[in-house]
């Protein structure tokens, strides 16, 4: 289910003919899931994703789904984080989060869920971000703004329609939610699910560090290109879960993509043969985040050296080196893990 | 050894004839497959003789100091004669030799210009 979006290609959607999609549209208290994070339930009883980490939520909306299933339509669950039992322990998380399912024929190019994911996911290969929006009540039905102002789709009225593109152009650089719109006398709930292209780490040197890198970074479904020079070093039976090995100068791979504000650039080679070529490729692009494994003595010399050649302090001060958060880690996964964590903090406005 | 440093230092800061080669007719890349030295050296050869080269790298030191003398002694020459430049020539030229083990860094250029020249390529335009 790549970018929380359906994609009919993925094997467990191929194989079924219905499934019921349940997407998490509200939640208060301490869910780690983020609003939009979706399950999908195949009639065979398959699942993909979850709504929440786990347990009991989880389970209510497989239930539910699987009733769905059978009946066809859609509902919304509200389901209180409290547990009776869990409270007794003390183990409850507190909260609730409400869950959107929608039964969605998977073979049918007309259904409005299936046709808005897969506009939405035509947009995302174009590196567009995308907001649907689905109403919560009455027929599925779902409007779809891209980032460049393209739209699909309707909510069933040209008024409502322009109200939720006016909501999804805000939703687009901000956070999925539900909002209410007065319309024809009545109060609609609407969900705008905001979906955005992947992030995307260009690792460079393709070591120890890149291959544990490369396997946690397809957990959290972000996109990796390993580059180096070396072919015997990048290869893809020491790279299985890289999406892209790229052999040749690292710097002109690395000026040959599209620097945008969601690719990092980690230089994790050690080696200054790349990584001075690939600063000066990329200190003044839009790039959105560069790092670069080392001491701070190491950094201190590599900026030295690039502001002998002009570079300026504030084009220097975009380096994060050493990289990644201090977690007191030595092995090459423990590295790895520590550059990902910075990358989530530096995402998620937790670290500049 | 320390003036073949600061030669080799010198030609790494300020490396001469460095970048693409517009209108090049031969054109090879080498690499150091274990240590990632990759290199594209550009030549414009016209009637046997090599008007310009140029080098372009993701290299050590080392290597970019070899390519940056040899791009300079090479223009100018035919390219039979170029085919015979000694690696020794360069080591002169950068006032020493590598340390042990590092020969193949140095060498690569001359590699790869050899590499080049050997190739079938157009008249020059």
């Amino acid at each position: 289910m790549t970018q929380g979006l359906i994609d009919p290609r993925e094997p467990l959607i191929a194989d079924e003919k219905s499934i019921a999609v349940a997407t998490l549209v509200s939640a208060t208290g301490s869910t780690s899931k983020k609003v939009g994070t979706k399950m999908i339930v195949g009639e065979s009883g398959r699942l993909l994703g979850g709504v929440t980490i786990g347990g009991c939520v989880d389970a209510q909306v497989v239930e539910a789904a699987d009733a769905l299933l059978g009946q066809g339509g859609r509902c919304m669950l509200s389901i209180s984080l409290d547990d009776d039992e869990a409270w007794e322990i003390g183990l409850t998380c507190g909260g609730t989060v409400d869950v959107l399912i929608d039964r969605v024929d998977v073979r049918d190019t007309e259904d409005p869920i299936r046709a808005a994911h897969a506009f939405a996911r035509e947009a995302i290969a174009r590196d567009e971000s995308v907001v649907i929006a689905t109403p919560l009540d009455g027929r599925a039905a779902a409007f779809v703004l891209t980032e460049n102002g393209v739209r699909h789709g309707t909510l069933g009225d040209a008024l409502l329609n322009e109200r939720a593109a006016a909501i999804a152009g805000e939703v687009m650089t901000s956070t999925s939610r539900v909002e209410e719109i007065e319309h024809a006398g009545a109060s609609r709930k609407i969900f705008f699910d905001r979906q955005a292209p992947a992030t995307r780490i260009v690792v460079i040197g393709a070591g120890q560090i890149a291959m544990s890198l490369t396997k946690m970074a397809r957990e959290l479904e972000v996109h990796t290109t390993v580059v180096d020079g070396r072919d015997r070093y990048a290869t893809r039976e020491r790279f299985p879960d890289a999406n892209e090995i790229r052999v040749g100068m690292p710097s002109e791979i690395v000026a040959g993509i599209e620097p945008t504000k969601r690719t990092a650039v980690v230089l994790i080679a050690h080696d200054y043969k790349y990584e001075l070529p690939v600063l000066r490729a990329l200190l003044r692009s839009r790039v959105g985040y560069l790092g670069m494994l080392g001491s701070k003595k190491r950094g201190v010399a590599v900026r030295a050296l690039l502001k002998e050649e002009g570079f300026t302090d504030a084009e220097l001060d975009r380096l994060h080196t050493p990289i990644g958060l201090d977690i007191g880690g030595k092995t090459p996964p423990e590295v790895a893990l520590s550059i990902l964590a910075e990358l989530v903090a530096v995402r998620s406005g937790k670290r500049v | 050894m320390t003036t073949f440093r600061a030669a080799v230092l010198e030609h790494f800061k300020h490396p001469r004839n460095r970048g693409p080669l517009d209108e090049a007719n031969a054109s090879e890349e080498g690499a150091n497959p274990l240590c990632g030295d990759r290199i594209r050296v550009q030549l414009r050869v016209i009637d046997g003789v090599i008007a310009e080269a140029r080098f372009t790298a993701d290299a050590c030191a080392l290597c970019i100091a070899s390519a940056s003398v040899m791009t300079g002694r090479v223009r100018g020459m035919s390219s039979d004669d170029a085919m015979q430049l000694d690696i020794a020539v360069i080591h002169r030229a950068l006032e020493g030799e590598p340390p042990a083990g590092r020969l193949k860094c140095t060498v690569l250029p001359l590699d790869t210009l050899r590499r080049a020249l050997s190739k079938p390529r157009p008249e020059a335009s």
